[in-house]
């Protein structure tokens, strides 16, 4: 099982603690989970916690912990997948899945009821963006775009990619600087440029974007501002608006602020970072009037790391659940207890309004003992309607669908 | 590439020495695969047969946190880390293998190596001040005996802690994060000599 890591970090010389934030930055910058840091808070024990980046054997994913609402059915759909956290689906059913540290690109196929793993692309720098067009695999680490074109027909054996690295031209930073990474409606590649830092003052038409371009890395548009880190995003199935999950920043105390869901209801608006969340001024950075910004359409919890979402269309589960938001939530490092772990549904009534968020796939955050079993971070729909959920601790994927 | 082999005596003796730790521990099933993995690779030959390295520029591994030592070989192996020949010997290894041989080396106990000089004063003062300005402590531990992915630190060789220093200053190297780059950002050669020196002589004498 896993434990919560101990005081992994804190390493950084905040005995220089007094010193405002940007001053540190300037002259000695810490770890960037460290940064902005209040000096109240420099012997937190809080750090990330440790990456695991070897195969889990089957009979240790904790499928058996693993809940779902009366009706439905969850089991360990694939494993030996470490490090799995983004997920798109070919035309020909295969699952792409992308990674972070290992950096890896894995293909999951389904052969006569069985899965087969291969790692399809390795020694990349975090390739979390993985998008699927025209029988063409898009991959994005830091930094890079890939495409590996005919991909479905030679999984084992992928060839050389086309490097579209210089057309898009990305921002070669580190920290927030992997991809979540999806085809739009009309047929952009839209990505997150998430801000360098955890808190700062940056240039806002760099970084803090989700931003969408022609497949070839052409005619770059910001599709939001003042986004800090949105790792998961899709368009409504009816509307085609886009909506998108966001990471509060960390440090401002367990319960503030909030991650949130955004609605993009028209191209290049400004979403309030690093200024608002909602109606919360960030008392780091200089302060501005929350109302000049775009409202968040729901608060998703402190420190959950909302992730993965898509909206569902399946016609496997209920009505109920058509045009819903599936929101995967990798789970907290930044709060005295745990939280998230898990995978929530966001309710939207006729006129796009969230009504409710509610639990869906719970039992990987064991409370009493304030520790986790498995970190979900994505979620997809496969062709026959039911939903998978990428678990980058276990490196697994779990299936779940409708019982019979 | 090559590496020495061990004599058949050497072999033995460390084989015996390692059965009666591993018994003592109890269910360690992998340290023992482990032991036999590392005596077949011929690991013992720059790392030390009971893990306190000989060899100027490679790391101590006795007593590390398992953790720590698998990431170091997945990044090797996944062409991640580069410090050669690791890269190499470490390309065929299954997960399997190498958390066996994290728990062979981490089963050992610690120590300096033999060659490990006297305690110089001077750096010794500078070194404890900069780990006590950079918190080295916090994730290193107090004893620096390392926790999780963070490695024991104590006793490990000189020239191989100041080797590593200058990889995360210069950019040259990264753990699974980035957190030693920013720690040691901007400090002097001699500053970072001294923090090897002190780091060192920590642990058992």
């Amino acid at each position: 099982m896993i434990r919560r890591s101990l005081a992994f970090g804190l390493a950084v010389a905040l005995a220089a603690s007094g010193v405002a934030w940007a001053q540190q930055q300037q002259q000695q910058p810490p770890p960037a989970w460290a940064q902005g840091r209040p000096p109240e808070m420099a012997n937190s024990r809080l750090a990330p916690h440790p990456p695991r980046l070897t195969v889990t054997p089957p009979e240790q994913v904790p499928v058996a912990a693993l809940r779902v609402p009366a009706g439905f059915r969850v089991e360990l759909w694939a494993h030996g997948i470490p490090g799995a956290r983004m997920m798109t689906l070919g035309q020909n059913g295969t699952v792409f899945v992308g990674t972070r540290v290992i950096g890896r690109v894995y293909a999951v196929t389904d052969e006569g009821g069985q899965r087969r793993v291969r790692t399809i692309a390795e020694r990349l720098n975090q390739p979390n963006g993985v998008a699927f067009r025209d029988g063409s695999l898009y991959v994005i680490a830091i930094n890079r775009v890939l495409r590996y074109d005919g991909i479905e027909g030679r999984l084992d054996d992928p060839g050389t990619p086309v490097e579209l690295t210089a057309a898009f031209n990305l921002p070669p930073d580190e920290h927030h600087g992997w991809k979540f990474a999806a085809f739009s409606p009309d047929g952009r590649l839209t990505m997150n440029i998430g801000v360098p830092c955890n808190i700062c003052e940056f240039d806002r038409d760099r970084y803090g974007l989700i931003v969408s371009f022609r497949p070839d890395g052409s005619d770059r548009r910001i599709e939001a501002k003042g986004i800090r880190n949105s790792v998961g995003f899709d368009w409504h199935p009816v509307t085609r608006e886009l909506w998108a999950t966001n990471n509060g920043r960390d440090w401002a105390g367990n319960d503030v602020p909030p991650d949130t869901l955004h609605r993009i209801r028209r191209p290049g608006e400004d979403h309030g970072f690093p200024f608002c969340v909602g109606d919360w001024n960030d008392p780091a950075v200089p302060r501005r009037n929350c109302s000049e910004f775009v409202q968040p359409a729901a608060s998703l919890g402190p420190h959950v790391a909302a992730l993965g979402m898509r909206f569902y269309t399946g016609a496997m589960f209920p009505e109920q659940y058509r045009n819903q938001i599936f929101i995967a939530r990798r789970g907290s490092w930044n709060r005295e207890q745990l939280i998230g772990y898990d995978v929530v549904v966001a309710r939207l009534d006729a006129q796009g309004n969230v009504t409710g968020i509610e639990p869906f796939l719970t039992g990987l955050l064991d409370q009493a003992n304030d520790r986790f079993l498995g970190r979900p971070v994505d979620v997809l729909q496969l062709r026959d309607g039911s939903l998978l959920v990428s678990d980058e601790q276990n490196g697994a994927i779990y299936r779940i669908s409708r019982a019979q | 590439m090559t590496f020495p082999l061990r004599s058949l005596a050497a072999v033995a003796l460390a084989a015996a020495a390692f059965l009666c730790t591993a018994a003592g521990a109890g269910g360690n099933d992998a340290a023992q695969r482990g032991a036999a993995l590392a005596e077949a690779r011929g690991c013992g030959g720059c790392h030390g047969e009971r893990g306190h390295s000989p060899t100027p520029n490679v790391p101590s591994l006795a007593g590390q946190p398992p953790e720590a030592i698998v990431l170091n070989m997945i990044l090797f192996r996944e062409g991640l880390r580069d410090a050669p020949p690791m890269p190499d010997l470490a390309r065929d290894l299954t997960d399997r293998q190498i958390e066996d041989l994290a728990a062979f080396y981490a089963s050992l106990p610690p120590g300096p190596p033999e060659d490990r000089g006297a305690p110089d004063p001077a750096r010794m003062r500078e070194g404890a001040l900069l780990a006590e300005r950079l918190n080295c402590g916090v994730c290193h531990l107090p004893d620096y005996r390392g926790q999780n992915q963070v490695p024991r630190i104590a006793g490990q060789r000189e020239d191989y802690l100041l080797l590593s220093l200058r990889g995360y200053r210069d950019g040259t190297r990264r753990g699974t994060d980035t957190n030693m780059n920013a720690v040691v950002y901007g400090l002097s050669d001699a500053q970072l000599a001294a923090l090897a020196h002190y780091l060192a002589q920590q642990g058992e004498r």
